[in-house]
């Protein structure tokens, strides 16, 4: 029997010595790596934490899968992952700053009925391989983009405006459009998360552009004209190197932009909210994907270093250009009527919506488009319209008038039903960002007498998509800038001016003076704010009368940003772009952080 | 005789695993959501602009990754492929091939739980053992409830106040993931070693809890059944030792349903472990699947699905070879 | 009476699986019973409390963060996670017992198409079915909708149970003496054997009432669930999408999870009283 005893032991033992060794060899202390463990490696060369710059953004469940794709025009490519920085464009626009800033180009004009684009390229830029960026990397660009068309990201847009790109010279190139396209060139910069890459010619040509990953280290691939350099890309992290001496980019060597300070960028992925707030807590991060309202005061309250965009106060953030919108199905029974739609508009409390959910740290959206300083005077435009119809006004007792007016009462459940007994039924949908609104609202329009429900199944953007639904919450990626254009452009169910243009109508309403009107805009440059804004006011005549969507908050990147190691990101009071890393926009920021120690 | 069982055995394999892909081909397409407009929607979703012409974007790839097929040629075109382990390009993460997820999944999942399910299956079965034979220590009878307990649980709900006894409140452990985010892996680094062993412990831990309830228990009634038998009573009137009692008669003969039990769990071991993977953010095949499934990404699923069932289709007709072999009193006469 | 009263006590000290399990499941039924008498369900909803609220004596289990009484979704929850269970199981027996009954009785061709489905389906993951399925159907599940997700698969494993006691008992003499007295199939089969399987139908519900609880938390944890209904499954999946546990907010993700701890222990001790009263022969005293 003493051997029983003994083999028990021995499993008990195996068992504990397995626990001695994950405890005796684990990593000291630290919850998460730092570049210590990276000095170990062959290949890197050792920057100090100081120097790097961890941002804690993406992947799926912890790990990458696009680490091999360098390549942004694939459609699995995403360009937030890091390939952004990659590829520089011919002009930034900042929307904060409402400012254009020439980069790869100097200038650039229309003729004058603006069917052609001109660019002015600068000279002395150099791709890293040491081969000269000229025009023709950009005509290359642009017309194997209207060759492949839906085959890649942006081709469609591309190939509905332009007939060919032509090289004048090494520096200038000439874009033909088929028709007038004033706001191209506003298009092709890089805002937010718009914006086209200038691929390089010589690696670029030949390869099929669905499937080419630009990826090879030794090769010295992705070959940029930018400072970085990709140093290591795998499935845990990215590693990406600045240049060591000014010579080895354009902007330094011309004396046109310093250097940046930052020497490495590491990116590792999202592993969930709870990690992320550890890591920026403890200093192992310096910037993540935005954080909830909740989770970021208390963040900043156990690490003073972390600053929002907002420092420490609420919101804690910046407004997005995304207005979060609940659209109503316009072909449906019962939201094909506008008092219904306006009814709901006013049983909504997004006061309580925001106190709830965001904890206060929030703000209503009045207009599908967000409350940007070159956007604000067509807001203003409009003043006198938004008296009469008041999209933010919480007021149960006018959605009762205006229902009760078009014929429906209340059944012996307290729900709202039409003369022939059909109750109002409204079955949100949504994705799981919204999983912190839906149910408020639901619950919201419940207390009110409407039958809702918020859901968010798998399905949901194929539903959405194809106008399976009755409602869903969605935010509005429209205009950021010049003019409202492109936010109107979404609610058109036709359109002559940009053929070929059409876009998805989720909100299935019709309405073909605003069409017109609509399409007008389309023609209309950008350097005539007076015509705009007349055309701003007809449109949302028709528009705010109609209420195609109910507004509900604006979205807000509440990024946490950590002054540890390093400062001059982007606040409220040092506004100079938008704060998210993961936009194209993220080399203007790179230029501008400072070390701070 | 043998050759007509082993025969027959085999046909059952390719029957098993034809029907399993029949299945697993036409369950996620009969839902008629569109993996492309799904992964259309994503890349929206990241960027909040949606693309001019994504429609024609989808038309195109959908006739790219000939979805845009009759079913029934789709049909024809994935046995062959599934016959030749071509498993294509993932839809939703093209254009990476879904034999690179595998690869990157595979060994995680089969290296911790299989690990998990080995140990359990060991400690358990000994336990359990232990706990039928009447002259086991007595001290053993007294783990009995707490581990029976413990195998009621649902174990990743177990491994959830884990984490937060030993990785939130204590910080001694990891609250996620295969390895800290950051290192390189490096499987010739005893340190990286280190690191993946102290990020597997939690979820080794919770697995090995709860599944070591359930063999004991299983054993256990094994056990008591053949202590029950003559042969047993014949060796003891022998004389013979306690221990040899106890390992080469009792303990041998019980073990054979367990063994089966432990071939079905190791194959279960990639499907069953999504949760665990889930909770704990391991970088295993279970979440590739699951998020496979939410994105209707029918490649990928396909792919990992068939590893499953060819693994545990393999195990199940091995076995059943080998059962004659383990155990002389089974003979296979036509019924 | 009394005697019996006395009998069953004093087999109970000889199971005490089948009285603490019973004893356990009592309690849960109770905390709903009573609970649902002085909180009312409407404090289920969102909004119908202030939100993130600490325990007090307004709100014993303090408040989630979309305004829901915890209290009274720990009762609802209960309740509703039960109900699919419930559901669940007895389909799965119901379908079980049948196939298993003709498939061990009636042998031949029909016994090989129902043993050999009910082995390929063991070999496949039923969690990985389940996702495939809910994710499949349109829009959002009901609380019902969830229990025929999860019955899809609940027949299997009782199907195989039963099927092999069906297969001891039909050899046994009894049946043979009614099979040669003229009793026909039908009859032999409810008059027969039911009663003797009764025992082993109750501790498969059981288990399968078990396995189907567990088989939908699991699924409403992953996001899969019936998003408006106060489930214990989906109070799971909010903790994790709001990371609760970085909020220190224990009121939020304890109860629910100690809830379920005594629902499956005590449906397991259950189970297992039911095998040693089904079975003397494995009756051993721990």
């Amino acid at each position: 029997m003493k051997k029983g005893i003994l083999w028990v032991l021995l499993s008990w033992l195996i068992v504990a010595a397995f626990v001695l060794a994950s405890c005796g060899e684990a990593v000291p202390g630290e919850q998460e790596e730092e570049e210590e463990e990276e000095e170990e490696e062959e290949g890197l060369k050792e920057v100090s934490r100081d120097r790097t710059l961890i941002l804690i953004w993406s992947g799926t469940e912890g790990r990458y899968v696009d680490h091999e794709l360098w390549n942004p025009f694939s459609i699995g490519s995403n360009h937030q992952n890091g390939p952004g920085i990659f590829y520089e464009p011919l002009y930034y626009y900042s929307a904060f700053a409402d400012e254009e800033i020439p980069w790869l180009a100097e200038s650039y004009e229309y003729n004058s009925d603006n069917t052609e684009l001109t660019y002015h390229l600068r000279p002395d830029v150099t791709w890293s391989d040491g081969v000269p960026f000229t025009a023709e990397d950009v005509a290359y660009t642009l017309n194997t983009l209207v060759d492949l068309g839906p085959a890649v990201r942006w081709g469609v847009d591309v190939e509905q405006f332009v007939d060919e790109a032509v090289v004048v010279n090494p520096l200038t190139v000439k874009i033909k459009f088929n028709v007038p396209a004033p706001k191209f060139h506003h298009f092709i910069s890089y805002k937010y998360d718009i914006g086209v890459y200038m691929v390089p010619k010589h690696i670029f040509e030949g390869q099929d552009w669905t499937v080419f990953g630009h990826f090879d280290i030794a090769e010295g691939w992705p070959v940029t004209t930018s400072p970085w350099r990709l140093a290591l890309s795998t499935p845990e992290q990215k590693v990406i190197d600045r240049v060591e001496s000014p010579d080895e980019w354009w902007a330094s060597k011309t004396g046109f932009a310093d250097l940046p300070k930052v020497e490495r960028i590491i990116y590792l992925p999202w592993v969930g909210e709870t990690q992320t707030a550890e890591a920026v807590i403890k200093n192992e991060a310096d910037a993540s994907l935005d954080l909830r309202p909740h989770t970021i005061s208390m963040c900043m309250e156990d690490n003073p270093n972390l600053i929002s965009h907002t420092f420490h106060e609420p919101p804690y953030g910046y407004v997005d250009w995304w207005p979060i919108s609940l659209i109503v199905n316009c072909e449906h029974d019962h939201f094909d009527n506008k008092d219904v739609r306006w009814a709901l508009s006013y049983f909504m409390d997004r006061d309580e919506l925001i106190d709830v959910a965001y904890g206060g740290a929030g703000t209503a959206s009045l207009l599908p488009w967000p409350s940007y300083p070159s956007l604000d005077p067509f807001t203003e435009a409009i003043s006198d319209l938004l008296e009469d119809y008041p999209t933010n006004e919480y007021n149960p007792g006018k959605g009762e008038k205006l229902l009760t007016d078009a014929g429906y009462t209340k059944d012996s459940e307290g729900f709202w039903v039409d003369a022939a007994g059909s109750r109002i039924r409204l079955e949100m949908l949504g994705w799981a960002i919204f999983e912190d609104i839906g149910p408020i609202i639901s619950a919201q329009f419940r207390n009110h007498g409407i039958d809702a429900s918020y859901a968010s199944p798998p399905d949901a953007s194929d539903r959405m998509d194809r106008g399976d639904f009755d409602g869903c919450l969605r935010g509005h990626g429209g205009s950021v800038a010049g003019d409202p254009y492109f936010t109107f452009r979404m609610y058109q169910s036709a359109t002559l001016a940009v053929p070929g243009g059409h876009m998805i109508n989720y909100y299935r309403w019709h309405n073909d003076e605003f069409d017109r009107l609509v399409d007008e805009m389309a023609i209309t440059s950008m350097a005539e704010p007076a015509t705009l804004k007349e055309l701003t006011h007809d449109v949302m005549e028709i528009w705010l009368e109609e209420l195609p969507d109910i507004q509900v908050v604006e979205w807000y990147h509440r990024i946490p940003m950590n002054t540890t190691y390093w400062t001059n990101w982007p606040t409220e009071d040092n506004m100079y772009v938008n704060g998210a890393f993961w936009h194209l926009t993220f080399g203007m920021i790179l230029n501008e952080l400072e070390p701070a120690q | 005789m043998k050759l007509d069982y082993i025969a027959k055995r085999f046909g059952i394999f390719l029957l098993v695993i034809w029907l399993a892909l029949t299945v697993i081909f036409f369950l996620p397409r009969f839902s008629t959501q569109n993996p492309i407009r799904e992964k259309m929607n994503q890349e929206m979703l990241r960027g909040g602009y949606v693309q001019v012409g994504m429609e024609q974007m989808i038309e195109e790839y959908e006739s790219k990754f000939g979805l845009n097929k009759p079913l029934w040629e789709q049909y024809g075109t994935y046995l062959s492929d599934m016959g030749r382990l071509d498993f294509g390009y993932s839809i939703a993460h093209y254009p990476k091939t879904v034999k690179s997820m595998l690869s990157e999944g595979l060994p995680w999942s089969i290296g911790l739980l299989g690990m998990t399910t080995l140990i359990a299956f060991g400690v358990g079965s000994l336990l359990g053992a232990l706990l039928a034979w009447r002259r086991a220590p007595q001290v053993l009878r007294y783990l009995f409830p707490p581990l029976l307990v413990l195998s009621a649980v649902p174990f990743y709900l177990l491994g959830l106040v884990l984490i937060f006894f030993l990785a939130f409140e204590n910080s001694w452990f990891p609250l996620f993931g295969g390895y800290s985010p950051g290192t390189v892996t490096d499987w010739l680094s005893i340190s990286f070693w280190g690191n993946v062993l102290h990020h597997s412990f939690l979820p080794a831990l919770s697995m090995i809890l709860a599944g070591i309830g359930l063999w004991a228990l299983t054993m256990r009634g094994m056990m008591v059944t053949v202590q029950g038998e003559d042969y047993m009573t014949m060796a003891e009137a022998k004389g013979l030792k306690g221990s040899t009692l106890f390992f080469r008669y009792a303990l041998r003969n019980s073990i054979l349903p367990q063994v089966t039990s432990l071939v079905l769990a190791l194959g279960h071991v990639v499907g069953g472990a999504v949760l665990v993977e889930v909770v704990f953010g391991y970088p295993g095949i279970g979440t590739t699947l699951y998020h496979a499934i939410r994105e209707f990404d029918y490649f990928v699923i396909q792919g990992i699905i068939l590893i499953v069932i060819v693994a545990i289709a393999l195990g199940t007709f091995l076995l059943d070879v080998a059962y004659p072999l383990l155990d002389p009193r089974i003979t296979y006469r036509r019924a | 009476m009394n005697r019996r009263i006395l009998a069953a006590m004093r087999y109970t000290r000889r199971n005490p699986a089948l009285a603490v399990g019973i004893g356990l499941l009592l309690a849960i039924l109770l905390f709903w019973g009573i609970g649902s008498i002085f909180v009312p369900f409407s404090r289920t909803s969102a909004l119908s409390v202030p939100a993130s609220r600490a325990p007090s004596w307004e709100f014993p289990l303090g408040t989630d963060r979309q305004g829901r009484d915890l209290l009274a979704v720990m009762i609802a929850g209960t309740s509703l996670t039960l109900r699919i269970g419930l559901i669940a199981g007895f389909i799965g027996i119901f379908i079980g017992t049948i196939l298993g009954f003709v498939s061990a009785y009636y042998r031949g061709a029909v016994d090989t198409i129902i043993r050999g489905s009910v082995d390929v389906l063991l070999t496949v993951p039923s969690l990985l079915v389940m996702i495939l399925v809910a994710v499949a159907l349109k829009g959002g599940l009901t609380v019902e909708g969830m229990a025929l997700v999860v019955s899809i698969l609940a027949w299997v494993w009782p199907t195989r149970t039963i099927r092999a006691q069906v297969l001891t008992m039909r050899e046994s003499g009894y049946i043979r003496v009614a099979q040669l007295s003229g009793m026909s199939s039908p009859e032999i089969i409810v008059k027969e054997m039911m009663p003797n399987l009764l025992p082993y139908l109750a501790a498969s519900l059981v288990n399968a009432v078990a396995a189907a609880i567990l088989a939908s938390i699991g699924l409403e944890a992953l996001g899969l669930g019936p998003m408006e209904s106060p489930t214990l499954g989906m109070t799971i999946y909010w903790v994790l999408h709001y990371s609760a546990l970085l909020h220190g907010m224990w009121w939020w993700w304890a109860p629910p999870i100690i809830i379920i701890v005594i629902l499956f222990v005590g449906l397991f001790l259950l189970s297992t009283g039911l095998d040693e009263l089904a079975n003397p022969r494995v009756r051993r005293s721990v």
